[in-house]
This record gives C-alpha cells, structure tokens and sequence, in this order.
C-alpha cells in the first residue's frame, strides 16, 4: 500500500525509429512514510467528496434537456444531417404559406419538414424541383439507399425523374448524395422524429410532381403545356416494393392521416 | 512468450487442475458478449482458480459486419462513411486514415488549410475519446458519477461538431482531397471558449478519480506489460506509451500539421493500467495545447481541391497509409487493379484488434477485479476489433 | 421522505401519552383483555409493514435524487409531481414481471433467500427508538440482539447465490459472506465502546445516557473513531460502494441477485434500502444521542429552543444526514478489490477498533468525560 503523492511528467529527448522527438515521461513519486500515506488518502478521498458536493448544491450545472418538452425551443444547426428532402425553390414564395405552416405546426406539435407535406395546396407550382434524374446521388450512395426511377418526358422528348426512391430504413445519412448532386436539389434537414409502427413506411417517394427541371417547366409560356408535364406523385406509392403500396401477401398499409388543411384556411 | 497456435475449442476443453487436497477446482466463465465489461459485445473466456485469473481467452467476432469485404464493392468515398463505423469514437481519424491513403496514391493534393482543419478536428476528437474513456474506467471501478462527467464533455464537444459537420459520432468528414463542409466563421472563437473548460475538467477528473486512494490501488502496479512485449505483441497508442515506447505517428511520421506544432509525446515508465491511464490523462493536456497553437490561425483556402464527383482511381498497386486515432495506429491497405474505381482488396490494420491480445499475455495472474481494470485500461472499442 | 415524515409524526403524537414501548404496553394489557394484547401486536405489525413500504419507496427516490444531484441530471421527473411516484411505478412493474427460476436452480431454496434477507432489517427495524414513546421492544441485551440478527443477514445472500446455480452468483455469494463476515467484527467494537461508555446494552439506555451529550463527541477522540469505524464498517455490511464487491456491477453483471427477476428481486432491492435506514438509525442512536436534542452546556435558552422540536423529528433528521452520507460516498468513490476489502478490515479497522476500545475503557474508568454523567 503507497499513495501516490503527486504525478509529474518529466520532458526529455528519446530516439525512436531514428527521430529523435521530445517526450514528458509520466513519474510517480512514493510518499515516504505510513502516516503520510494514511493522511494523503484521506485527504483525497475528502477532495473527491468536496467535488461532488459542489455539484449537489448547484443545480445550475444541470445539463439535462427535458426532451420533448423543449420541442419549442429545440435548436438543431443548419448543418444537421437528418431526413433527406427534395428543394422546392417556389415553396416559401406563395403568399400565406409561412403563416398556415406555423398554425399547423404549432396546432398538431409537429415539425415544420412534415407539416410542409400536409399543406394542401392545388396550385402544383409550389412543388416544382431541381432534380433531373441523373443519378449521381444513386451512385454515390454507399448502400443503395436510393433508387432513381425515370421516365421518357412527353413535351421535351428527354429523360426526366419519374420517382425518387429514398429508403430511410438503410440510409446512413452520410451526406453522400447532397455533395454529390449537381443541381443542388436534395437538402438534409433537422427532421429526426422517424418511428413508424410498420417498416414499409419507411421507404418513400421524396419528389411531389414527376416531371423535368423547375427552369425547363417555367420556360414553357404555355400554360396547358405546362400542366401536361408535369404529374402528381405520392408521398407512398409506386411500383417499388415495400413502398408503403403494400405486397401481395400483407395487409395494406395504414397511412397516417394528415389533417385538413388548405392554403384558405390560414 | 512463445507462440502457440490452439483454437477455441482446444483452450475450452483444456484439462482443468483437478481437485486435490492443496488446490482447489478451476472453472471457466463467459465473460460477455453481454457483460457490462464488454463495453459493447466482446466475449472472454476467463479461466478462474476462486478470484485469481489463470487464463484468459478473448473470443471476438459477435459484431462482425464484413466491413473489409463490402469495400471491395465501394468507391473510395464510399468506403469513409464505413470506416466511421469501426472505431466509432475516433472516427475522423479513421476518414483521415483512408483520404490520406488515397491521396497519397492517387497524387490528390492538399492545402494548408485542410491539413489544419483536419488537425484540430482530430485533436478535439482525441479529446472526446478521451473523455469518455475516462467517464467508462470510473464507472467499471464503481464510480458512476466519473461517467456522466466524462460524457458530458464529450457531448459538449459534440455540439461543436454538430455545427461544423451535421453529425455528432459518425461524421464522414475527411474526404479525399478536403473535407465535407468548410468550418464555420465562429468556429475558432467557440474553440477557443472551450478550451479553458476542458482544461478545468481535466483538473476535476484529477481530483475525483487520480487523487483518490481507492482508485490508485486498482490501478497502479497491475497488468504490467513491458515495452519489449508490448512492441511484439504489436500494441500501438497510449497502451505502447505506457510501456515507455515514445511511438506515436504524429511525431514520428508527421502527416497534417503536426510537424508545425510543439507537443510531448506522453510516456510511461512502469507499463502498468497506471501509466496506461495516466499517459491518456497527460495526452488530453497535450491535444488541447495543440489545439490552442492551430486554432488562432487557420490559413485561407478551399476547403476541397477535387470536385466531389470527380471519379478517383488508384493505380496499379498496394497502397498504406496510417494515421494515429485515440487508440492506437490505424492503417489502411489497399491493392487496386488500376482500372476500378474500387479497391480489389482491402484491409483494416485496426489498434484494438493488436490491443485486445495483450490481456492473455499480462492478466493470467491477477484478480477478476484486476482483469476489469486491465480490460479498462487498454480502451477497447469492439466494432474496431472485429470490423 | 414528507409521507413517511407525516407517518412518524402521526404515530408519534398517537404513542406520545406515555414513554413505553409498544412491547411493555402489550405485556401490560396482556393482564386485563387479551384482545387488547393483539391488537398492540397488530399495531405494531401494521406500523413496521407501513414504515417498510413508506421507507422502501421514499429511500429509493432520494437515492435517485441524490445521484442525480450529484451527477448534474435531474432524476426521475415523469410519473407524477417531481417523479415522486415513479418508485410506485417501478414496484408495480416488478410486480407484474415473470418470476424466474433458472431451470437447475435449488427451487426452494431460490424462492426462500430473497425473504431472509429482508427478514433481518425489518426485525432490527423493531428495536430502534423513534421516539420517547415509538419504539416496538425494548431488549435489556439490545446491542447484542443487533449483532446476533445482524450476522444472520449474510445467510439469505449465501443462499441466493449458491441455490441460483450460476458462477457469477456464486462468487458475488461468497464475497459477500467473507465480507459481511469481517466486518462485523468492526462493527461490534464500535459498538461495544458505546456500551462502555454508556453502561447499559438497552438501545433506550444507551439513548437516555447522552442526554448531557452526543457519545461522537462527549467521548472524547474514542468516540468520533468508534463512529467513524461504524459509519465504514456498516456501509460494508450493507454492500454499498466503496464496498460493492459482491455486487461489483462491471465484475460479476449482478452478483449474488443475478438470476432474480420481479418481486424476489425487489425483496432485495428493498432489503439493502431498508438496511441502509437501520444502519443509520442505529448509528444516530448510538452515536448521535437518538431522539435527544442537540445540547449546549447551561446554555439554556438554546437549550429549551431545541427541545421545542419533537423528538422523532430529531431522530429523523439525524438518520436523513447519515443516509444522505452514505448515499454520498457511493455517488463519489470507485470501488475496492476483494482482498484490499480485507487488508483493509483485517490490518486497519480492527487493530485501530481494539486500541480504540481500550482508549475508551481508560477514559470510562478515569471518568474523563467533559461532562458530569448523571447517576454514574
């Protein structure tokens, strides 16, 4: 039995695969004798206790967050790799928009990524997007998290996205695909709350509107034109499997409701 | 220390010393994969005479994912967000493992400005790993309250690579020629606010645990692994530190800035879980002094030299680079055909998977209790070990 | 700790008419009306099943508060006001667990052990004085009984862990007995420089004796190191950190209570929390004047301000402090290695408690108190 009385590090020069690097050599001093040795325990051990007592008696070192509650006041950083999500560059431009998605948000205690999706709006401008179906974010998935399906444009005779499979369930939100889309058309966001009581929900078409770049649609002058290039798409439903639709021997899925909402009611 | 080839099955069925009148009966006992020593699920195989440890046969492989065979399948960008995976705690040092390999085969350049971000990033990393290493060998003692203490610095460091990366542990930061995200302007200053904390808590983990009697005497003189054995057995990190080997790649084999900036390598004299826990203390002094001497003066630059997409291919060759993570060296192999953008083999050389193997050597011998602090003080991660 | 506060206060002011146990009371009535006699018994009964239930819970919600506290988190805040029904909560969830038997376990004797082991602080809970007049028996041989039952304690935790047929349990089990073992002897010569400086083996002897002051510091440095070696030997005896070894978390997963699920389970939650109180208590009577009022000299002013508070609640106050000290050293302190548990029993407390003893026994026959001692 010997306490260790004080630990000092000692600097010196070693040579090791011929360099010589400087390095502090951890030491430890003996106490000399039993009646140090017993007094220098005790008091360490007393010091230890001191240090916990601090903390007992300042409840301002807390450092709990009461989660959900501060579901208000949470703050993640803009960078926070969360949900996948397409860009609609005209979504925040429509009049009214900002408002009903506070009321909804605040109303059903949801977050702002999801209640956005609910906002029943007939105008399909608000939902056009950057994304061409090139497949560089396919690509750069490490796990084939995601699936592009095109289709051959009926106005502009060229390829153009027809789905945007995102599979939430085997995405390690590495942030692959976001770097590695031209057309900056995909954005992570802060949505973190993803439980689901079936898998299948998991698995999703992230695009609102098959059809071609936002700039392609609205240099067409014409209006009937441009509601023929464009088609609504599900958030589930498609011909992937798993895709929510449901498969052959499972019950359908039971998709959550959303509330009833439209632009005119804010 | 020979070495003797046995497999698992032979070790369990060993015979047994037999009751007799002086010695009494040995047993063997599954420590783990579900134990709380297994930090994870790392199964070991003790066999015990009452309280004395007289072999120990550590039996990885319970979160054996195949990492290495999948990366035959992935480009060379798609493989960091893998190794992120392994060590989780080190894991932008295990990015910087595979960006450097590459680049170092593929001729990517560098500027100074990514080499410095990636430099403090992987010393506040170290300090993470650190804290947290040190929360967990208090609460396999018995004192709780060191973990949540230790925990709550590494959250603390956590919130800084939220706002820097997006991510708190599996980052996939270090790309091959940059980085993922420049650093934010207030990045610095928030730096530099943190670090006189750190260096408080790093006097309040001296008072609550090395200043305490109890906790000396579970570590001190026990598991002593001589610099000689440590070196054959092939321990990297704080474990071959501690045995008096100043080996450690930032100084040795300087790759970032660590050539620009003063720091000790820390090293031990006994090799015991003292200096193997101390040197680990002594080691967040020094990553925060290198912190301090970078973060005053980032250079200006891109963040990236390549394009993201740009498609990188190795040439014909075997390729190695290492880099030191919180635990030890982490080295990267990889043979590439010259024609794909994968690697056509891959290996790992992770420092857990060295490390693990000493405990046979150094706790045949000491109490179970003893074989908790050793297990403790060689900071094991098991995803590393089994990859 | 406010309904079991509210608990004691209540029996207290109910008891209060005279200053006798509840023993002597039935003993007494036993003359008149037999009903009279059972109904005592069932008083008492009921009064220490309560106590349990009330000290059960309150004493696991305080330890979660206080580690908490001590660990800069909140602790239990959701089931009910300030999470004080959370204990409820977790009782009736091991309630409702599935009660399980290793399938080559000693069936009996698995089913027996968690009872033991709760049996020997709910009859030590018997003999502690709460009050003047709150005290179920009091035994003229008291200190010894305390030892007796005290020792019994480690019999359900041997058997819990050899009849659960698991290699964990069973060096938990083992650690446990050499432990509680070695520390006992501690304990009692801790105890017995009480029992010399007061004279008497009665617990309310013992308590009447320091009404010119607490023993911890009216028996000169004997005193102070006779409490201080209780105070270490008892956390000992309770397994608690620093001496959690049979336990030992990241050693052996659970100790001796590994294979133990649901309500046998909690009978040895409950038994180390309702340890933990009768340790207090026993330290707070013997060492820290039981219900007796803090005393200054003839300062009587003071003197009659601090006998304004009843005496339960000084007693409670008392036992609050030294619980709130060993819940202190578990949230601060790692813990020991089996044979440094022993080095520390064999060749530092026990040599210390015997020069300690003998101190004492020169201080009691010089009569070298700083305080005359009434009737000696």
């Amino acid at each position: 039995m010997g306490m260790i009385r004080s630990i000092e590090t000692v600097t010196a020069q070693r040579v090791i695969a011929g360099k010589t690097i400087s390095v502090s050599v951890v030491q430890r001093k003996q106490t000399p004798n039993k009646l140090s040795i017993a007094f220098n325990a005790v008091l360490g051990l007393l010091k230890g206790m001191w240090l916990t007592l601090t903390y007992f008696w300042s409840p301002e070192k807390v450092v709990t967050r009461m989660y959900p509650e501060n579901r208000d006041t949470l703050q993640l950083t803009e960078r926070f790799r969360g949900n996948l999500r397409f860009k609609f560059p005209n979504e925040t431009a429509h009049k009214s928009h900002a408002a009903l998605l506070e009321h909804i948000t605040h109303e059903t205690q949801t977050l702002p990524e999801v209640a956005s999706e609910w906002i029943r709006d007939e105008d399909p401008t608000r939902w056009y997007h950057n994304c061409t179906g090139c497949s560089k974010c396919e690509e750069a998935c490490p796990n084939a998290s995601i699936r592009i399906l095109t289709r051959q444009g009926e106005i502009l005779e060229d390829r153009e996205i027809d789905r945007f499979v995102w599979r939430l369930d085997s995405c390690m939100f590495c942030n692959a695909c976001v770097l590695a889309c031209p057309w900056d058309a995909i954005e992570m966001t802060g949505g973190f709350e993803n439980a689901v009581y079936d898998r299948r929900l998991l698995v999703y078409c992230l695009n609102k509107l098959a059809g071609p770049r936002i700039n392609l649609i609205q240099d067409e002058q014409d209006a009937a034109v441009r509601a023929r290039m464009i088609d609504p798409r599900e958030r589930f439903g498609g011909p992937i499997p798993m895709n929510g639709a449901g498969l052959p021997n499972l019950p359908p899925v039971a998709l959550p409701a959303p509330p009833d909402v439209s632009t005119g009611a804010a | 220390m020979s070495v003797q080839v046995r497999t698992l099955d032979d070790l369990l069925h060993a015979p047994l010393d037999a009751d007799s009148e002086l010695t009494t009966q040995e047993y063997l006992v599954n420590m783990g994969p579900q134990h709380p020593i297994a930090h994870g699920s790392l199964r070991v195989v003790l066999r015990l005479d009452g309280e004395t440890v007289k072999h120990v046969i550590p039996v990885p492989g319970y979160v054996h994912r195949g990492v290495e065979k999948m990366c035959e399948h992935l480009t060379y960008r798609q493989i960091i967000p893998y190794t992120d995976r392994l060590d989780y705690l080190s894991a932008i040092m295990n990015n910087w493992a595979v960006a450097k390999t590459v680049e170092k085969a593929a001729n990517i350049p560098t500027n100074e400005r990514i080499d410095t971000i990636r430099t403090i990033m992987s010393e506040l990393q170290r300090l993470q790993s650190h804290a947290l290493w040190w929360g967990v060998t208090g609460m396999d003692l018995g004192a709780y309250t060191a973990f949540l203490y230790g925990f709550r610095e590494r959250e603390i460091i956590g919130e800084i690579f939220e706002e820097t990366i997006g991510a708190r542990l599996t980052m996939n930061y270090i790309q091959p020629g940059g980085l993922m995200y420049d650093i934010k302007p207030d990045f610095a200053q928030k730096v530099k606010n943190l670090l006189p904390y750190l260096k408080g808590c790093i006097e309040q983990y001296e008072t609550l645990l090395s200043g305490n009697v109890i906790f000396q005497e579970r570590l001190r003189n026990i598991g002593i692994l001589d610099g000689k054995h440590a070196i054959a057995l092939g321990c990297t990190g704080p474990v071959l530190r501690a045995s008096g080997v100043p080996y450690d790649l930032r100084a040795v084999e300087p790759y970032g800035v660590y050539d620009k900036v003063n720091f000790n390598v820390v090293v031990g004299e006994v090799g015991d879980c003292w200096d193997r826990y101390y040197v680990r203390l002594e080691e967040m002094r020094e990553s925060v002094r290198i912190v301090e001497q970078l973060i005053d003066n980032i250079p200006e630059g891109p963040h990236a030299t390549i394009r993201y997409n740009e498609e990188i291919i190795l040439p014909e060759g075997l390729h190695y680079g290492q880099v030191e993570t919180a635990r030890g060296v982490f080295g990267v192999f990889i043979a590439s055909d010259g024609k794909n953008k994968c690697p056509i083999r891959l290996h790992f050389r992770s420092p857990n998977f060295n490390n693990l193997w000493i405990v046979t050597a150094i706790a045949s011998g000491w109490r179970i209790a003893d074989f908790i602090s050793i297990q403790s003080s060689l900071d094991l991660v098991i995803p590393d070990i089994d990859r | 700790m406010n309904t079991a506060l509210i608990n004691m206060a209540m029996q207290t002011t109910l008891a209060a008419i005279e200053p006798r146990t509840i023993a002597q009371r039935a003993a007494e009535s036993a003359h008149e009306n037999l009903w009279i006699t059972a109904g005592y018994f069932l008083a008492a009964i009921v009064g220490v099943a309560l106590l349990l239930s009330f000290l059960g819970m309150a004493l696991i919600y305080i330890e979660r508060k206080v580690a908490a506290a001590f660990q800069c988190r909140i602790g239990p805040n959701r089931v009910g006001p300030w999470g004080l029904l959370q204990t409820v909560a977790d009782t009736l969830k091991l309630v409702f667990k599935e009660d399980f038997v290793p399938q080559m376990a000693d069936r009996t004797l698995h089913m027996i052990a968690p009872f033991l082991a709760l049996l020997v602080p709910v009859v030590l809970l018997a003999l502690i004085p709460y009050s003047p007049a709150l005290q179920v028996a009091d035994l003229n041989i008291g200190i010894l009984f305390i030892t007796a039952i005290g020792g019994f304690g480690v019999m359900g935790i041997l058997i819990a862990g050899w009849s659960s047929n698991n290699k964990w349990s069973m060096i938990g089990a083992m650690r446990a007995g050499a432990q509680i073992i070695s520390y006992e002897l501690s304990a009692t010569l801790a105890l017995l420089v009480v029992v010399l400086f007061s004279g008497t083996m009665s617990l309310t002897g013992i308590v009447q004796s320091q009404e010119d002051g607490w023993w911890i510091w009216r028996g000169h440095a004997a005193g102070l190191c006779a409490f201080i070696i209780y105070l270490v030997a008892s956390t000992a005896e309770l397994n608690r950190t620093p001496f959690d070894i049979p336990e030992g978390e990241s050693e052996l997963t659970a100790g001796f209570h590994t294979e133990y699920s649901g309500l046998r389970f909690a009978f040895f939650f409950l038994a180390e929390f309702i340890n933990m109180f009768t340790v207090s208590a026993l330290t707070a009577t013997l060492f820290l004047g039981g219900w007796m009022p803090f005393h200054i000299g003839d300062w009587t002013s003071f003197n009659s301000a601090m006998d304004a508070i009843p005496p339960s609640i000084w007693f409670l106050g008392k036992v609050t402090a030294i619980i709130f000290v060993i819940m202190w050293f578990r949230w601060t302190f790692p813990r020991l290695r089996v044979d440094q548990l022993m080095h520390l029993e064999w060749k530092v407390l026990l040599p210390i408690g015997f020069a300690n003893l003998f101190i004492a026994a020169i201080i009691v026959l010089a009569n070298a108190y700083p305080y005359p001692v009434a009737g000696q």
